[in-house]
């Protein structure tokens, strides 16, 4: 028989409020996968179980296009933020200072020092006279402003996975002939690539997920699922919008245990 | 630093740096000089020098005496997006730390468990965690059914489009950016100190009060950060939540660009937005350069 | 006033299971200096923290003037505790981590302030007093730990190998110290150690242990002198083992004879300290053999003289250099040497297991 051993780590109450914690944060995501189910037609009002909605929307044009939209911008806008963020990355880590190092990095992470809403509305103004000057109204401006927003997302995971790596490899490669190319491609790179994966992804998520700005800066049929899913909020109240949260919710969870399960393999 | 190394240097960053400059510096500066144009008469702004977007923001003519008030609306919305910011911050804190705490304190293999369950409400969509809440406060919601059905109220109980539907909002999908940073900060604690204070006659909350708390303090700030900062920008949350009952700073923004035709007060306000969150990250920055300094391995 | 009474140990379960401590019982008087002594994983940390109360005991009890703490926590037990990493608390002053026990108690300022300025006079670091304690030398940090847990006049005061992190020289100056403080106070002391020399330059008492068990409790000179098994013999102090065997209490080795009462026939263990060992033929009463000098190393204050036995078996001896006056053996050199009876010790080779 052992007597309970005096435990450091123990807190009153913690364990009690961690569970509550969890509990309110998943009992609504919970209720509306259920509600997804729903096979009555007022939100809300439960019949029975049935997967209508869930065909409602892979059958509903607007949606398909959001969500093509939405793929095409994420997509788009995380593969090329994230080589613009392991260009600045590689620029400004693992170096003596250089003159305007501060700046870079201060530009670099302004995005994230601005609300959503006033970069949106800016970008408002300067893309509504791009439009009328030019009558251009393609994908282009959404995947600018993406592209921008994702920079510091994708840059700080790249940045500090190269913190972290050991200088003296790279030096090594160097005393054994390599050239500055063939170094960062056979040795920088491949120790590189969990950080850059792991940006990529976090550019990737922040795309699929942002609201504001694609609101702001949508021409008509330029929906993302968010915009579409915020427009069906206002007029439409169906269940259909709980099956489309509800895909959305899978998707992060696959993205999460994704990243999780690579992280695993990695180390 | 040689200069062809510094050219190189640059010429790398050089790309995001252009984009960033295009996208996100250069149109708060065109924001900052609409803010003194005037506006046009079907939105958008007329190139006229005026400062009446800055005075609007926070005052308003009388249009009959021609007085000069202060503008209750505008100053309510602002008073509003601190306070409830503030609160915010507070409530998250109070649940996060005890969340953080338990997650840090888990046996290693038992951990990952859990942080993968704070992790998925971190990545998951805002609207759609917005849009769950909402379905649990609106009148034909998760909590009016069951009250209702158990017989406790006779009608639903009106509790969207209010003050403390928005703060509920924020708090909800928050609350995982409070815990993230706290649990870092726990992590790092070492629980040998725990275990000499212990030694030396501590009670647990003596414990927790002098030498738990004084040492996570650097996750505490970051995580209050990290929930302040967007709470007082907040958009997507107040505007499902509070509808147009409930408005924050970044609606009020919003209304000026659509219905209110006011652009350089939008613009006016964004600026006022902007600052006080800069604000906010420059008292943050302050504070833990100060302590970067005394803090030892 | 400390009465340990089968006190034991187990981490994990079932096929995992490992015993850290397996019954053990002993007294420790009021104002001892008592340490405990032995290497890594013989269970002398576990006992500490089972004092300590930072663990719970298997099974057995532990008595404090007559109560069992067992299942006090350690925050109620009138034990204080001198970590080996000092675990000072880096927010805090060397002041308000000396006063702290105090604090927690909820002593009046009054009280405090002239009991901190006390302790750290003992320790002499009162200059340091409001220096942050991250700003400290390994030496001082290891000062302010003793004064924040002596402050409290504890019952007993714990040291988990305070000295280990210290460099030689700083070493030997804190263990005269920590002699000087400890008939200061008179407060009881428990050090854990795997230093068998600061041990013996200590210590009231020592136990030596080893898998969990006390092998032996005794003064350091008895220890020395008269070890109770093979390893604490050879834990303490240099030792030379032979194997002889015994009938009708004569000894042979390698040929030779000795006469020694009162040993049980049958293969035996003798034990001899390097510096017993004469290098001549010598006097009645000496087990004499025939060496071979293998080696030769010279350690400032003494030589140590290898030698091989007739049998193979090997010896060391150590003697004084200052009264050799000079090299007199050669490597190779064919000596005979001599065992005093009086020096030899029968040892017991199985380690306690009660």
């Amino acid at each position: 028989m052992t007597k309970r051993s005096f435990d450091v780590t123990k807190l009153p109450g913690t364990a009690v409020m961690a569970v509550a914690c969890f509990v309110i944060l998943y009992v609504p995501m919970a209720i509306l996968v259920g509600y997804s189910f729903n096979s009555g037609n007022v939100i809300g009002n439960w019949e029975g179980v049935s997967l209508r909605w869930y065909g409602a929307a892979l059958h509903n044009q607007a949606f398909l296009d959001a969500a093509i939209n939405s793929l095409i911008l994420a997509t788009t806008a995380s593969v090329i933020s994230t080589v613009f963020a392991t260009m600045a990355a590689l620029a400004t880590t693992r170096t003596d200072r250089f003159r305007g190092e501060g700046t870079i990095h201060i530009i670099l992470n302004q995005p994230l020092m601005v609300p959503e809403i006033v970069l949106a509305i800016a970008l408002l103004i300067i893309i509504g006279q791009i439009k009328q000057a030019t009558g251009y109204t393609g994908l282009g401006f959404l995947i600018a402003a993406h592209t921008t927003f994702c920079i510091p997302f994708a840059y700080l995971p790249i940045r500090a996975r190269l913190e972290g790596m050991d200088l003296s490899l790279e030096t090594a490669a160097a005393d054994l002939y390599a050239s500055r190319f063939y170094t960062f491609r056979r040795v920088t790179l491949p120790l590189l690539a969990p950080g850059i994966l792991s940006g990529f992804m976090l550019a990737f998520v922040v795309s699929l997920d942002d609201l504001v700005m694609s609101d702001f800066l949508k021409s008509p049929g330029q929906d993302t699922l968010p915009t579409y899913l915020m427009s069906e909020l206002k007029r439409n109240l169906t269940s259909e919008i709980y099956a489309i949260s509800s895909l959305l919710l899978l998707l992060s969870v696959l993205i999460v245990a994704g990243s999780w399960v690579a992280t695993r393999k990695k180390d | 630093m040689s200069g062809p190394e510094t050219w190189r240097r640059w010429a790398l960053a050089l790309p995001a740096v252009v984009v960033i400059m295009l996208f996100s510096i250069l149109p708060l500066g065109v924001v900052l000089v609409y803010s003194l144009l005037t506006p046009g008469d079907f939105g958008n702004v007329k190139w006229i020098f005026s400062t009446d977007g800055w005075f609007s923001v926070l005052f308003e003519r009388n249009i009959f005496d021609d007085t000069i008030g202060l503008s209750g609306a505008n100053l309510g919305i602002l008073f509003r997006s601190i306070v409830l910011s503030i609160v915010t911050t507070l409530i998250t804190l109070i649940f996060g730390l005890p969340t953080a705490w338990f997650i840090a304190t888990r046996p290693p293999a038992q951990r990952n468990f859990w942080l993968f369950l704070i992790t998925i409400p971190f990545w998951t969509n805002l609207l759609v965690r917005t849009i769950a809440v909402q379905e649990m406060i609106r009148s034909e919601g998760v909590f009016n059914r069951i009250l209702l059905a158990v017989g406790i109220i006779k009608e639903p109980i009106q509790m969207m489009f209010s003050d403390f539907a928005v703060l509920l909002g924020m708090t909800y999908v928050f609350l995982p950016l409070m815990v993230l940073p706290v649990y870092a900060a726990i992590e790092k604690f070492d629980f040998r100190l725990a275990e000499a204070s212990y030694d030396l006659y501590a009670s647990r909350f003596f414990c927790l009060r002098r030498v738990i708390l004084p040492l996570i303090r650097p996750g505490v700030i970051a995580g209050s950060i990290l929930v302040f900062v967007p709470s007082l920008g907040a958009y997507v949350t107040p505007r499902v939540m509070g509808g147009g009952k409930s408005m924050m700073l970044g609606n009020l923004i919003d209304l000026q660009f659509g219905q209110g035709r006011n652009w350089p007060l939008g613009a006016a306000l964004s600026i006022t937005l902007t600052a006080l969150v800069l604000i906010a990250l420059i008292w943050y920055t302050r504070i833990t350069s100060g302590r970067k300094e005394q803090s030892h391995d | 006033m400390l009465d340990i009474r089968g006190l034991s140990k187990r981490f994990g379960y079932g096929k995992g299971e490992v015993t850290a401590l397996h019954e053990v019982s002993f007294k420790i008087a009021e104002g001892e200096f008592f340490t405990l002594l032995g290497p890594s994983g013989c269970g002398k940390t576990t006992l500490l923290r089972l004092i300590a109360g930072f663990t719970g005991p298997s099974g057995g009890s532990l008595v404090l003037d007559g109560k069992d703490i067992a299942a006090m926590p350690p925050n109620q037990r009138p034990v204080n505790t001198v970590f080996q990493s000092y675990a000072l608390f880096p927010h805090m002053t060397v002041g308000q981590n000396v006063a702290f026990a105090l604090e927690a108690q909820g002593r009046p300022k009054s009280e405090i302030d002239p009991a901190i300025d006390k302790m750290l006079t003992l320790v002499q670091l009162l200059h340091l007093k409001n220096r942050k304690s991250s700003e400290l030398s390994g030496g001082q940090q290891q000062r302010v730990a003793l004064a924040r847990a002596l402050v409290a006049k504890p019952r007993i005061l714990l040291l988990d190998e305070p000295l280990s992190a210290l460099d030689m020289k700083l070493r030997k100056d804190m263990q005269i110290e920590l002699k000087r403080l400890q008939r200061e106070t008179g407060l009881t002391f428990i050090f854990v150690t795997h230093d068998q020399e600061e041990a013996l330059t200590m210590s009231d008492r020592i136990a030596v242990m080893s898998g969990g068990r006390v092998q032996q409790i005794a003064t350091p000179r008895e220890l020395y002198d008269r070890p109770a098994n093979r390893f604490v013999a050879g834990f303490i102090g240099e030792s030379n083992f032979l194997s002889a065997t015994a009938k009708g209490g004569v000894v042979e080795v390698a040929r030779a004879r000795i006469a020694l009462p009162d040993v049980a026939d049958g293969a035996v263990t003798l034990m001899i300290r390097p510096e017993h060992v004469v290098l001549s033929a010598n006097a009645p009463d000496v087990l004499q053999l025939e060496a071979t000098v293998a080696q030769l190393v010279f350690f400032g204050t003494d030589t140590h003289v290898h030698l091989v036995l007739s049998d193979g078996e090997k010896l060391v001896a150590r003697v004084q250099n200052a009264l050799h006056g000079g090299q007199t053996l050669n490597e190779g050199e064919r000596i005979t040497i001599s065992l005093p009876a009086k020096a030899l010790r029968v040892v017991r080779d199985e380690e306690i297991a009660a």
